[in-house]
């Protein structure tokens, strides 16, 4: 019966969206008073004995499995097979960049992603070459969590997601709402070919932790607590990343408020 | 005539204020430069010193402490990062915490160093973030990857500068270290010694 998915589907992420919405709602006006007011800067995480626990699992998982697999996939390829992964992963991503910088109102946002993809998929051979990055256009990731932190929603509380890894409740329901939206998924299960969106997942994610490899060896080995250590480190990049913070431009004030928390 | 004066107060304000804001501005850019030049001086001579194969690890310590000494207010990175736990802490807790903090700060980077090749520093540019503090945004261009943008926070301490922070992809070191101490504090029933345990097993 596929031609029941679509509807299904559709009903399916409503009430998922709703209950979210209800979630998150709850937590941004019920718990923001509950932060700690000693510790700049501080994440919120009521459910630390829970996450922690995922938070092992994932790590076992990592050092079992996947950490393994980036290393022979980083040894096996050359850098420019890698850089074309990811260009062409982002490539794909770039539909749900664009509704998200209108969602944001941030039109210029998603005129250079647009410009981005066209030329990029065009331009790129399908995605693989960033042509457009090389011409003054850069990748700026947005998501749906970054959107609804633009909309005034409060990270809500640190959460840490099976497999996926560190999150908060606002952006795991930004990461629900991206899923369903995702054009690669809805054109995946629309022709009953699953395997494309679960192949993109796996490739997606092995592409992301290549690149980490050095950078969690140096945290694990360097931190004293590494849950906490990545948990603020998560934090801050993803305030960073919602604040449009990029080093390079002139600093705005809420850059200035982002650098001056805490000092003497 | 009041209104006369005024105006002609104004007008002679606005002349002083014409005056005197590039000065003002010339001023800032000179801090902003000389910051600039301090840490592009700082990178190359760690670059330089620190990355060579052939240090052992006690040589390679030793030349990163001094590197550390010269360049960072590693009092004031050590008290930022006990955060509020600092006022708890005794004056004896203080003293040995903060000799610990160097020691793990300099195995740390001493590691870090040895494992560099063939990485390219490059200062970009320098603002000014208030009167005591400057932001320098800088690269590390690496082969066969993205550059790593790397800003360092400058504080003018008694007229020299000196790094109170690191941000690598802006995630703050000294933020990130205030958090795991405070973690490993706080399940330590908010005993500071129990950070103190935990940086004197580090040492072993």
């Amino acid at each position: 019966m596929p031609q029941n998915r679509p509807f299904l589907l559709k009903t399916a992420s409503k009430s998922i969206a709703m209950v979210m919405c209800a979630f998150l709602l709850a937590a941004t006006t019920g718990c923001s008073s509950a932060r700690s007011e000693l510790q700049p800067n501080a994440v919120y995480d009521p459910l630390e004995p829970l996450n922690r626990g995922v938070f092992a699992f994932n790590n076992a998982l990592d050092r079992a499995l996947i950490e393994p697999v980036a290393k022979v996939y980083n040894f096996l390829t050359p850098d420019f097979f890698r850089a074309g992964v990811q260009n062409f992963m982002r490539n794909l991503r770039s539909p749900l960049i664009v509704a998200n910088n209108v969602l944001q109102g941030d039109f210029k946002g998603a005129g250079v992603a647009t410009a981005r993809f066209v030329m990029n998929t065009v331009g790129g051979i399908g995605g693989l070459f960033d042509m457009a990055g090389a011409n003054g256009l850069p990748y700026e990731p947005e998501d749906f969590g970054q959107t609804l932190a633009v909309w005034g929603f409060g990270e809500g509380f640190y959460l840490v997601l099976p497999v996926l890894g560190p999150s908060s409740l606002r952006d795991g329901a930004g990461l629900a709402v991206d899923t369903f939206a995702d054009p690669v998924r809805l054109y995946a299960f629309n022709r009953d070919e699953k395997w494309i969106y679960y192949t993109r997942g796996a490739v997606e994610g092995l592409d992301n932790r290549a690149r980490l490899v050095s950078a969690v060896r140096d945290m694990r080995r360097n931190s004293l607590d590494y849950y906490a250590a990545v948990r603020s480190a998560y934090t801050q990049k993803r305030r960073s990343l919602v604040r449009d913070i990029n080093p390079d431009a002139p600093a705005k004030p809420q850059a200035v408020q982002y650098y001056d928390e805490g000092w003497e | 005539m009041i209104s006369l004066s005024l105006t002609r107060r104004v007008m002679m304000l606005g002349m002083v204020l014409a005056l005197l804001l590039p000065a003002a501005a010339a001023m800032a850019e000179k801090k902003t430069d000389a910051t600039i030049s301090f840490v592009q001086k700082m990178g190359d001579s760690a670059l330089t010193e620190l990355t060579d194969k052939e240090l052992n690890g006690a040589e390679r310590q030793k030349r990163v402490r001094e590197l550390l000494r010269k360049n960072f207010d590693v009092q004031t990175i050590g008290r930022f990062a006990l955060g509020t736990h600092w006022r708890s802490a005794t004056e004896a807790e203080r003293k040995e915490y903060l000799t610990l903090f160097e020691d793990m700060i300099v195995r740390t980077y001493a590691q870090r160093f040895s494992e560099y090749s063939g990485q390219q520093f490059k200062v970009n540019n320098a603002r000014v973030l208030n009167d005591r503090d400057t932001i320098v945004t800088s690269q590390v261009i690496q082969q066969g990857g993205p550059p790593i943008a790397i800003e360092w926070r400058v504080r003018n301490s008694g007229g020299q500068p000196k790094v109170i922070d690191v941000f690598i992809e802006n995630v703050s070191m000294a933020i990130t270290q205030r958090s795991d101490f405070d973690a490993v504090i706080q399940r330590g029933g908010g005993k500071v010694e129990s950070l103190l345990v935990s940086l004197r097993g580090r040492k072993k």
